[in-house]
């Protein structure tokens, strides 16, 4: 045999570096060591970008043996995203994690979880607008359009699991990359977009509104029924949330009921930080240069940002619009909390008002809009499913 | 027995016009301009979640007050 031959075959990596292929590699490698840099450097959200980061480099490796057929990355895929299992796990995590009490003693901060969904339909609709201008392959295709454009529209719920969710149950797996690392990345960058937005939009003397905080616990009865009465009513009005509304609940009765403490801490911690590993490096095995380098992803990352900041605003404004009826004023900061970046968003939102007020405590209600804003994104999500299935004649 | 079982059969017939009504409306949706679709889910959607939430607040509401009463009692 030809020595040269055996070479070249040998070395078929290295010397696929040298092409075009070789190129795009080299921008996917690149893209990845930005994702790991600020999960390390930056400490945004390292459980999930550290994982995404290095799954887009085992996924860009010259001839991707873990995307192959048995490849383990496509095993995980398919064992973990194709039939929607990860999100779920990862929901019951989240679950066991969320203390509704906050919410239960001050329930009117839950209509903050429903406004700050507004810029998921905001940007569905500027979706439809722009994703047959910019991407005129997609021309023609309304299915295909409605589709990607309620993927695009949830990446503002800022809740990573309902967002593959919904990619993936309209079968868009060409797009689930640049979706889900819209999702991860803007969610992790929650204290770097919501502060301006919240500042634009309010004034010094609106930030230092303070407000009355009820110490007491919400009863343990209530605390056991909640979860139980919402996975039925968001079932039946909206049936395509169950799965994720019914884990999410499921993670937090365990937590409440008071007699799985074992299962509980299993589910906030080994579960969910399993899950998380398994989930972002998967992801990031979606991120291959052929699917990822390409106009659409800069269209679906511009899109996801308009979203998140459409939500921050959303949130915002309604408690603004509230405070023009309501004697006891709202900080409007807290509205922005409904998104569903949990708790991070709420943090964000008591950091935000101790710079104004280093005395003003308001973490509790950002917390009860945060948790609502897990609710809202969910029951968003399950809605779009419906409604654009609908729309499609109900193929979907 | 005979009369039950038409009694049966008379209440079946308007279920089967609601689920062809249904399809009908289907029809209907599949058939609207792009914008229009994506305007009816907008308003559609954002109503749905805000209905949803507030059946929760009236949820709490209710088991606020059901505690209130077992409290005083």
């Amino acid at each position: 045999m030809d020595i040269l031959a055996i070479l070249k075959e040998l070395f078929a990596g290295v010397i696929s570096m040298v092409s075009v292929d070789g190129l795009k590699t080299l921008a996917m490698f690149i893209i990845a060591g930005v994702l790991i840099y600020l999960a390390i450097k930056k400490d945004y959200e390292p459980a999930l970008l550290l994982p995404i980061g290095f799954g887009a480099i085992l996924a860009n490796l010259p001839d991707a043996v873990v995307l192959g057929e048995d490849g383990f990355l496509s095993v995980l895929f398919n064992a973990g995203i194709a039939n929607e299992l990860f999100p779920i796990l990862i929901f019951i995590g989240v679950g066991a994690m969320i203390d509704f009490s906050p919410l239960l003693k001050d329930p009117s901060m839950i209509f903050f979880g429903a406004a700050a969904q507004f810029g998921i339909f905001a940007t569905f609709l500027v979706s439809l607008v722009l994703i047959p201008i910019v991407l005129p392959a997609t021309a023609g295709d309304e299915s295909l359009i409605l589709r990607l454009a309620s993927a695009i529209g949830i990446i503002g719920a800022a809740d990573g699991p309902t967002t593959l969710y919904v990619a993936n149950h309209f079968n868009l797996k060409d797009y689930m990359a640049p979706i889900s690392v819209a999702a991860y990345s803007y969610m992790s960058l929650v204290p770097v977009i919501q502060p301006p937005v919240i500042k634009a939009l309010t004034t010094k003397k609106e930030r230092m509104i303070r407000m009355n905080y009820n110490e007491e616990r919400a009863s343990k009865l209530a605390l056991i029924l909640f979860p139980i009465i919402v996975t039925a009513i968001a079932g039946i009005i909206v049936p395509m949330s169950a799965p994720l509304v019914g884990s999410l609940m499921f993670g937090n009765l365990i937590r409440e009921c008071g007699v799985l403490e074992r299962l509980s801490k299993t589910a906030q911690n080994e579960l969910a930080n399993l899950v998380t590993i398994l989930l972002g490096i998967t992801i990031g095995g979606t991120m291959v240069a052929e699917n990822f380098l390409r106009l659409d992803t800069l269209l679906i990352m511009l899109l996801g940002l308009f979203a998140f900041v459409f939500d921050t605003a959303g949130g915002v404004l309604f408690a603004k619009l509230l405070n023009i009826f309501r004697k006891e004023k709202i900080n409007p900061m807290v509205g922005a909390a409904g998104i569903s970046a949990f708790p991070m968003s709420a943090r964000v939102i008591q950091k935000l008002a101790k710079e104004e007020d280093p005395y003003n405590f308001i973490l509790m209600q950002s917390i009860s809009a945060n948790v609502s804003g897990q609710l809202g994104s969910i029951v968003a999500g399950g809605m779009v499913i419906t409604l654009v299935s609908m729309m499609l004649g109900g193929i979907w | 027995m005979m009369k039950w079982f038409m009694m049966l059969t008379e209440a079946v017939e308007p279920v089967s016009e609601v689920v062809e009504t249904a399809a009908a409306e289907t029809n209907a949706l599949v058939d609207l301009p792009l914008f229009t679709k994506g305007l009816l889910t907008t308003a559609m959607g954002l109503l749905g979640v805000f209905l949803v939430l507030t059946l929760f607040f009236v949820t709490i509401k209710l088991m606020q007050r059901i505690g209130a009463k077992k409290d005083e009692q």
